[in-house]
């Protein structure tokens, strides 16, 4: 009757991973975000070897910048059929960044740089036993970005950069399988995994004018490849056999961003600058995961995530209150590439407002500090195609960072 | 620095303020009264699985969901005839008044192959048949869970169902009837409810097609009729307001679809063997290696037996271990109580579609809500998505059907409570939320 037994047909793993939101939070400089992420045309510091490549030859000095930005995302969910809310726990993030940038003699065109950045990398937990336990329970996600960068200052008007980047991540992904033992234990997946890829990031500074400057980037796609990752399953006895343990390969594209960004120099007191990226997430069309061993109840997987690409809109102003302390407010909107019918748990992104403000403070001709707050908030209503969880996904998130500089 | 400290104040003000909130929709009961809810039906209003009755099944029958989601929207208590909760399961084994049997649960078993694989197995019963003899009833606080196992529509207007000299006597309705000369219905009746939910006709068809239509006899659709209109008249005589479900295409239950028609394997040997002595007899019956359908007996074949037809049915109560080992099904043929063919296939759905109109307009004339219980477990024929869960029929694996093949398991009864909940949301415009069916589980493995 039952010779081989479960041939259990469950949507195992036909999971859902992604780094970041489909908006990517640019956490990359304290002064940036302190101007809703703007800086692909305003040269601040080192970190324009994230922003703009092409612009870091302007940087007037050497200096070396170290920041984090603790970012704090509170979710929830309320299902639409029973009215049941669930929240997350999620553990604070700590995004973080670290730039050098150095001219080889003082009066020369050309700079060397080095960029150490986490543009991908948060954690999202649910609480025990929720609504959507079968579709994730955690997904905790890092990436490292280490990025050479050599910037050459063609005339005075036009710089160009070019940085090659180096990624390196981990992911780790958990969710309830509904095989129920008779402890009313229910069976569990574990995903976990590096991945590495490599890209570039290049761009062009142009500054016509005194009060006018322009900047555009390009950030490669970035396909971070699983090739070892380990699958653990912790199921009833019984069923262990459909279930091994063993090796997974998987691959996750982060998109390509291409930015154009224009800075207004108003006066020698206040800057206004605007950038607009196009963010190539419609490379995210698949999540598949192969695994080593299949078996009846453990078979490849293909998940479509028709994701979509989207612009980004980030603007803002700094202000020199006086030779020591700069003052700054921003505005972004983003535009989310997660089409209706592909909401998921862990990332229920929605077009978003970001709202954002920092200042620096000089404290001495060799250091200053940078500080700087985010906050957003998403609302999505959806019903997944593939697992039919159906509601409302909230997410408020604070992002205050810091970061030191020494100027030399 | 004075900024510095007002900025510092911001942060920690918002990540404490930083909580997402919603508008959560009240429950409303809309035109409805849930105040005093009394469920009538069989083994799946009773909350039986597994092949018996016991507390946790009892526990979470579908009318014991719904009850649970009327508390949100003024529902009162709902009383259910619990069988002790150490109890391994009460379930009546025809013509025993000695013994009885309990549930089963997965487990291993070893066949007579010696080959040992993932199984139902059943419990030693801890109760005696005094279980049925002994009543449970309380007039002070009567049961609000009338499902009675085995119950077909005729038995609900039954005087001295549970009466053990009545030719339709059920030792469940034994348990918990009022007195020796009560009936279901009256028992219902009795205790004015304003909400009521019947889910009653499966047994009609059930009852014939268990025993491979053998035995019993399809309850006849004038019958039917008749006594459906009394049972409605009876339960909104008051006015109460109420739910009408109509009964699945029992052939759609694991019971039926689990042992394929070709479930037959021979090797080489096997084929020459059967092939030698079934040629002669030259009446079409051919065996090749690999898949082959089984022999069954057919009073209109030629010498009384044929093999099986694609779509007709072996039932899960044939016992396995004589077709694997002792040649039923090849030497000799699969007895026709084992056994649905073509005719008493089309017989049943046949009369599972009048049932089922009759249920249907009758909801419609009395403006109950209805709720379509066949599309429901076609649906699960297929399977259905909920919250990332895949859920379907087959059995043991499809985690809808508890181990009897028959009966829902605890998630099964989850999705029937919501297409309850949904069918009286859209006729009382109530707004009962529905169950989280997450919470509730398919079969336990070892």
């Amino acid at each position: 009757m039952i010779k081989k037994l479960p041939l259990f047909s469950l949507l195992i793993i036909t999971q859902q991973l992604l780094f970041s939101q489909g908006f990517q939070v640019n956490l990359q400089g304290q002064k940036q975000q302190g101007m809703g992420g703007a800086g692909t045309a305003l040269m601040q510091d080192a970190s324009s070897l994230f922003f703009n490549p092409g612009g870091a030859s302007f940087v007037n000095k050497n200096s070396i910048n170290i920041g984090a930005t603790p970012t704090i995302a509170r979710g929830a969910f309320l299902d639409a059929n029973t009215n049941q809310v669930s929240r997350t726990n999620s553990p604070i993030s700590y995004p973080f960044a670290a730039y050098g940038l150095f001219s080889v003699k003082d009066s020369s065109k050309l700079k060397f740089g080095m960029a150490v950045y986490t543009p991908f990398g948060s954690t999202v937990q649910w609480e025990d036993n929720w609504i959507g336990r079968f579709a994730l329970t955690r997904l905790q996600l890092r990436a490292i970005f280490f990025q050479p960068t050599v910037s050459y200052k063609l005339t005075n008007k036009l710089g160009l950069g070019l940085g090659l980047i180096y990624a390196s991540g981990k992911v780790n992904l958990q969710k309830d399988i509904p095989i129920i033992n008779s402890n009313s234990d229910y069976a569990k997946a574990e995903l976990n995994g590096k991945a590495n890829g490599y890209g570039v990031n290049a761009g062009i500074y142009f500054s016509p004018t005194e009060k006018i400057s322009l900047g555009l980037t390009y950030r490669s796609q970035i396909n971070m490849l699983v090739n070892d990752g380990d699958a653990t399953f912790t199921t009833p006895s019984s069923v262990s056999e459909n279930f091994p343990n063993g090796k997974f390969t998987s691959k996750l594209p982060l998109p390509q961003v291409i930015t154009l960004g224009i800075n207004y120099k108003v006066n020698n007191k206040l800057n206004i600058a605007l950038d607009i990226n196009h963010v190539g997430w419609k490379a995210y069309d698949t999540l598949s995961f192969d695994y080593e061993v299949n078996t009846a109840s453990l078979a490849d997987t293909k998940s479509a995530r028709m994701y979509k690409n989207t612009f980004a809109f980030r603007g803002g102003a700094q202000y020199q209150v006086n030779e020591k302390f700069t003052s700054r407010l921003g505005l972004a909107y983003g535009i989310t590439p997660v089409q209706n019918g592909y909401v998921t748990p862990e990332t229920p992104d929605a077009n978003r407002i970001n709202y954002t403000a920092g200042f620096s403070y000089l404290v001495h001709k060799h250091f200053s500090v940078d500080a700087s707050i985010l906050f957003t908030h998403l609302k999505r209503t959806d019903t997944n195609i593939e697992t039919q969880l159906s509601g409302t996904f909230k997410t408020n998130v604070i992002a205050p960072g810091i970061s030191l500089s020494y100027i030399f | 620095m004075k900024l510095f400290i007002n900025f510092s104040l911001i942060i920690v003000v918002s990540v404490t303020s930083c909580k997402p909130k919603f508008d959560i929709p009240e429950p409303e009961k809309g035109s409805a009264d849930f105040t005093k809810y009394v469920a009538l039906g069989n083994s799946i209003t009773a909350g039986y699985a597994d092949g018996a009755l016991y507390y946790e099944a009892q526990e979470n029958s579908f009318s014991a969901i719904l009850a649970k989601q009327f508390e949100l929207v003024g529902g009162g208590k709902f009383t259910i005839p619990f069988v002790n909760s150490g109890s391994n399961g009460i379930s009546v084994i025809n013509n025993n008044t000695i013994t009885i049997n309990a549930k089963s649960t997965l487990g291993y078993k070893t066949d007579c192959k010696d080959v040992t694989s993932l199984s139902p197995i059943k419990l030693t019963p801890n109760d005696n048949y005094n279980v049925f003899t002994t009543s449970i009833y309380n007039v002070s606080n009567p049961f609000n869970n009338l499902g009675t196992p085995d119950a077909k529509v005729f038995h609900l207007n039954h005087k001295g169902y549970g009466n053990s000299s009545s030719p339709y006597y059920n030792p469940y309705y034994n348990r918990i009837a009022s007195s020796t000369n009560s009936s279901i219905i009256d028992d219902a009746k009795n205790q004015n409810a304003t909400f009521f939910s019947l889910l009653i006709g499966g047994n009609d068809v059930l009852t014939y097609a268990l025993n491979g239509g053998a035995s019993d006899s399809l309850t006849s659709v004038s019958r039917f009729n008749q006594h459906l209109d009394t049972i409605i008249h009876k339960l909104t005589q008051n006015g109460a307001k109420g739910v009408v479900g109509n009964i699945p295409d029992i052939t759609d239950l694991p019971y039926f679809t689990t042992i394929p028609y070709n479930g037959l394997t021979l090797d080489a040997d096997k084929v020459e063997q059967l092939n030698n002595l079934y040629s002669p007899l030259g009446i079409g019956i051919t065996f090749s290696v690999g898949a082959n359908a089984f022999v069954i007996q057919d009073a209109a074949a030629p010498l009384g037996f044929r093999q099986i037809k694609s779509d007709e049915l072996i039932v899960l109560g044939i016992p396995l271990d004589s077709v694997k080992c002792h040649n039923i099904g090849s030497l000799i043929p699969i007895p026709n109580r084992f056994v649905l063919n073509t005719t008493e296939i089309n017989d049943i759905k046949n009369y599972t579609n009048s049932y089922n109109l009759k249920l249907q307009n009758i909801a419609q004339a009395k403006n109950l809500a209805f709720v379509d219980v066949k599309s429901l477990f076609n649906k699960l024929k297929s399977g259905i998505v909920y919250n990332g869960v895949s859920i379907n029929a087959q059995f043991v694996k499809g985690g809808a059907f508890s181990l009897d093949g028959l009966n829902l398991n605890p998630i099964g009864n989850a999705l029937l409570a919501n297409e309850f909940i949904k069918s009286i949301n859209l006729t009382y415009r109530s707004k009962i939320p529905h169950v989280d069916v997450t919470k509730f589980r398919g079969v336990i493995f070892p």
